[in-house]
């Protein structure tokens, strides 16, 4: 088992092999050239990417030999009687079993039972009875985090930009609005509404029931009730509250990392979005090991002067001891951190604009 | 037979097959027929808007569009639009 990072770029998806201290790496010869990669997943044996083109429209495709090979999913849509058609995949999340589930634009979830080979829509989400007060961000109206406890199937969280997160716990029977703390501070008639929030991720902790992370439009979250409260956690030590991507540790639950973006300070009613490149011109990653309550920057061996961007599936942990975190930039660069952000690698560099990390083993 | 000629990634979607023969009455008929059809047409089959697609070089935008009548000896051209980075 090797540790490798999945990077999915503008151009194709790229895979760096690394050595078992995660220290050294190799970049491979890209992968569905041609294809703007939003996120890929490797799971039991088979990859996944959720692929999309500007011509020839988005689906998912998979690999079962390593990536030499490709099968496309060819009947991925949305139903007529909804009157919306498919224009981006965005994430491809694995489920228990043969289950996979899969984000898309707009507004949309899908579900396989056969490990890819066919999608069905998820209705009871895309017909949500609050639909018509969701509004897409500046991506999209894009499905992207989705999240599946970790041992009761039925327990299944969504993140929806910007309608908010939704929590089902029948197996996708039915959703609820799970967004109560989390403020939409653009919303001047409704600061905090029961959905239409802009979440960029949500993550939930394999190992603390109930806790979830989430980096919004308009803060930095934590839930230790599966989603009823959300704490906003920020004017302690994060320079900004905006930015798209956050990271855990699934041995340490007080653990996350987020980069900030933007400047502003949520507490006295800015609204970021404004300035989307790391705040003050340093590539800052900021770690808390104290659920949220205080941050630090963490950003050994990163460069000081770095104007750059990193887009909500771009960053990613690994499930070793110590954790490792991985993060790119859409300019291109990737870094690796083997020892919980202590210190950083780059792992690559002049890749095209990265989309997506995530870290496999295979 | 008719003839379709298939762009690069549409060619390797294919199986690699850049050229292929199809019996068919119309552009629809023939398009269909490939096995990229999902990336020609979205759910509502309709050709995607950045296609241009032409008939022994001519557009069937001058023609009767997907519905173009084919008589079985001509070559389809497939051409992804110009745009993009």
């Amino acid at each position: 088992m090797t540790p490798s990072i999945l990077v999915g770029t503008r151009k194709g998806l790229f895979v760096l092999r690394g050595d078992e201290g995660r220290r050294k790496w190799t970049v491979e010869e890209p992968l569905l050239p041609g294809w703007e990669v939003f996120h890929a997943v490797h799971h039991d044996g088979t990859l996944y990417a959720a692929a999309n083109n500007f011509v020839y429209g988005a689906t998912v495709q998979r690999s079962s030999d390593g990536g030499k090979t490709w099968e496309r999913s060819e009947a991925l849509g949305l139903p007529e009687e909804t009157g919306l058609t498919l224009e981006k995949t965005w994430h491809v999340e694995p489920g228990h079993g043969d289950t996979l589930w899969l984000g898309a634009a707009p507004g949309a979830l899908f579900r396989s039972a056969d490990r890819g080979e066919s999608w069905e829509p998820v209705m009871s989400l895309i017909q949500h009875e609050t639909r018509e007060r969701w509004n897409p961000g500046a991506g999209g109206m894009c499905t992207h985090s989705i999240q599946v406890h970790p041992t009761d199937p039925n327990t299944i969280y969504a993140g929806i930009s910007a309608a908010g997160v939704f929590r089902s716990e029948d197996d996708g029977a039915t959703w609820a609005p799970k967004n109560k703390g989390t403020a939409a501070d653009f919303n001047e008639e409704d600061r905090f509404p029961e959905v239409g929030q802009c979440v960029h991720k949500v993550l939930l902790h394999p190992e603390q029931e109930g806790r979830l992370w989430q980096q919004n439009h308009c803060g930095v979250y934590r839930t230790d009730d599966k989603g009823e409260n959300w704490e906003r956690l920020e004017d302690n030590g994060l320079p900004s509250s905006f930015g798209f991507p956050i990271a855990i540790n699934h041995l340490k639950p007080d653990m996350a990392f987020v980069i900030p973006e933007d400047s502003v300070r949520g507490s006295e009613g800015e609204v970021g979005g404004g300035d989307r490149v790391t705040t003050g011109g340093r590539l800052g990653v900021y770690r808390t090991d104290d659920g949220g309550r205080s941050w630090e920057l963490a950003s050994n061996g990163l460069p000081e002067q770095a104007w750059v961007e990193v887009l909500r599936e771009g960053m990613a942990s690994d499930r070793r001891d110590p954790v490792g975190i991985y993060f790119g930039t859409k300019s291109g660069a990737v870094y690796v951190s083997p020892d919980e952000g202590e210190e950083w690698i780059e792992a690559a560099r002049h890749l095209p604009a990265v989309l997506s990390v995530e870290v496999a083993e295979w | 037979m008719v003839t379709v000629l298939l762009p690069g990634l549409l060619a390797d979607q294919a199986g690699g097959r850049k050229e292929l023969q199809v019996d068919a009455a119309t552009v629809r008929g023939a398009l269909e027929a490939l096995p990229v059809r999902d990336l020609l047409f979205d759910e509502r089959d309709e050709l995607r808007p950045l296609l241009n697609v032409y008939v022994d070089r001519e557009d069937i935008r001058s023609g009767d569009g997907i519905e173009t009548a084919l008589s079985g000896d001509e070559t389809i051209r497939v051409v992804a639009a110009i745009a993009g980075g």
